[in-house]
């Protein structure tokens, strides 16, 4: 393959990724605590040897992604009155203890399980300051104070454990909503809870359809550059083979 | 294309969203109905570069890495155990529990089911049952000489015999709760019934601690809240639309690609 082949297939290598990145954006744009992502590119330089007839150094510029840019920008509140919905409002996370450590999440929506302890959907206990969160009937309603302090009717049950990230963006995903990390996890500063919320995805549908369309045509126009040069390599070949 | 199977996990589950809504709508009328709403989280990620990961024998490290993640899934239909507001009804055999609890039902098969819709009547036999004849338990049945039948809030039934003055006391409702009431499974015909998820049963008494109190001439209305449905109708039938514009984005760099070399 010539160059012109190389080149387009290394922008078209790198705009199927950043579709792929888009539409998982897209397909989590209802997830509570979903953060948009953004591809970012950097290019390789290649240096030629000048052609014949051609002075100073020539060098081909190929794409390749660098890395995958989490926007941690909070999503809007949205409103849902079930007791056990929480949104964090400043940069905080709630901390789960799964079967694998403790990973930590900003997609608040927990539930009880039998015996009356708080979990995630996948059945993970949330974590307090002592550990696992557990209500007993008897509590009644359950409400949770902007600090993170969790009472019912008979006194305080416990506190919230909400921590903070050094480097947020470098936490990795897990899935499930959940980030694991190896930093360590500092009590969070200057956050608020607020019960019966939930912090909606960051992603604007405004953007993500404009990118969408913006890779998508130059996607095209790669390919369209890929066949006029095809064509154009077709030609030589036919007038080379007339003169002969 | 990644992007295709994505993108039709986000179809996928912003259809789940509109059936829960419809649902929801469906019922906004029916007694002791309890609103519903989708989970969502996301899928697995496929790690490409580790974010952390080093990036050079100096010890420098990739800030962000790169994850592609798989799309969405339903983690859950969860139920808003909040409770609805009470309609004033004129049977006295309507009851509404106010505040926590469940009254019990005997299904015809033997088991127990739980309901918080107080719509009661009478058998031919006097039992109280409910719209489907199934018992209320325990069972109450009221003699059919009575002119008047009381429920206090504690739950005890009391009738007005003809000729006697004193109230005779004919039953005692019982209330039953659950540690986790999202977690009981809704068997329709608006009972549910309990799961290993829900806790194990605990019955009481009307009106003592962590049991609501029994409101006669009263149905609770279900807790549909239409104006956050309709909301969130349109915020679903967006994400829908959006979900089917990358699939046809994808569809078109795909027609792109199969041109070449054509």
């Amino acid at each position: 393959m010539d160059n012109v082949s190389l080149l387009s297939l290394s922008y078209q290598l790198a705009a199927r990724r950043s579709m792929d990145v888009i539409a998982n954006n897209v397909a989590n744009m209802n997830t509570p605590g979903y953060k948009r992502e953004s591809v970012q590119f950097e290019q390789i330089l290649q240096q030629l040897k000048p052609a014949d007839g051609q002075s100073g150094s020539q060098s081909l510029s190929f794409v390749k992604d660098a890395g995958v840019f989490r926007d941690i920008s909070a999503g809007h509140v949205e409103q849902t009155g079930a007791p056990f919905d929480l949104a964090i409002n400043g940069s905080g996370y709630f901390a789960v203890q799964t079967a694998q450590g403790e990973r930590y999440t900003r997609n608040g929506h927990f539930t009880l399980n039998a015996d009356g302890t708080i979990v995630t959907e996948g059945g993970d206990q949330l974590m307090g300051d002592g550990g696992a969160i557990t209500i007993a009937p008897d509590d009644g309603e359950i409400s949770f104070g902007a600090d993170g302090t969790i009472s019912g009717k008979q006194g305080q049950l416990g506190k919230l454990r909400l921590v903070s990230f050094a480097d947020e963006r470098a936490l990795t995903k897990e899935g499930e909503s959940l980030y694991s990390t190896t930093q360590t996890a500092n009590a969070a500063t200057s956050v608020t809870v607020s019960q019966g919320m939930l912090e909606s995805s960051n992603v604007s549908p405004v953007l993500e359809i404009s990118r969408m369309i913006e890779v998508m045509r130059s996607y095209e126009a790669t390919t369209s550059l890929d066949k006029a040069h095809a064509d154009m390599a077709r030609q030589a070949d036919q007038k080379l083979a007339t003169y002969q | 294309m990644r992007a295709l199977s994505i993108a039709s996990t986000g179809m996928l589950a912003q259809q789940t969203n509109v059936e829960v809504i419809a649902n929801n709508l469906a019922n906004m009328n029916t007694t002791g109905y309890k609103a519903q709403r989708a989970a969502f989280q996301d899928l697995l990620y496929q790690t490409i570069q580790a974010p952390g990961a080093q990036s050079s024998d100096t010890g420098t490290l990739l800030a962000s890495g790169i994850q592609l993640g798989a799309g969405v899934k339903t983690a859950a239909i969860y139920r808003m155990t909040k409770n609805g507001d009470l309609k004033n009804t004129s049977s006295p055999y309507d009851m509404a529990v106010n505040g926590a609890g469940y009254f019990r039902i005997q299904m015809p098969d033997g088991t127990d089911s739980y309901t918080r819709d107080g719509n009661f009547q009478l058998s031919s036999s006097g039992q109280l049952v409910t719209q489907d004849g199934y018992t209320v338990q325990p069972g109450i049945t009221i003699p059919q000489t009575a002119t008047a039948v009381t429920v206090s809030t504690t739950g005890l039934v009391q009738v007005t015999l003809p000729s006697q003055t004193a109230l005779q006391t004919v039953g005692q409702i019982e209330l039953t709760r659950f540690p986790n009431d999202a977690g009981l499974k809704a068997l329709g015909e608006n009972l549910y019934a309990e799961t290993s998820s829900s806790g194990s049963p605990q019955a009481g008494t009307p009106g003592s601690t962590g049991y609501g109190t029994i409101q006669q001439y009263y149905l609770e209305t279900s807790n549909v809240d239409s104006v956050s449905e309709i909301t969130s109708l349109i915020s679903a039938q967006r994400a829908y639309e959006m979900n089917s514009k990358v699939i046809s984005a994808v569809d078109t760099m795909m027609q792109e690609t199969a041109k070449l070399g054509g």
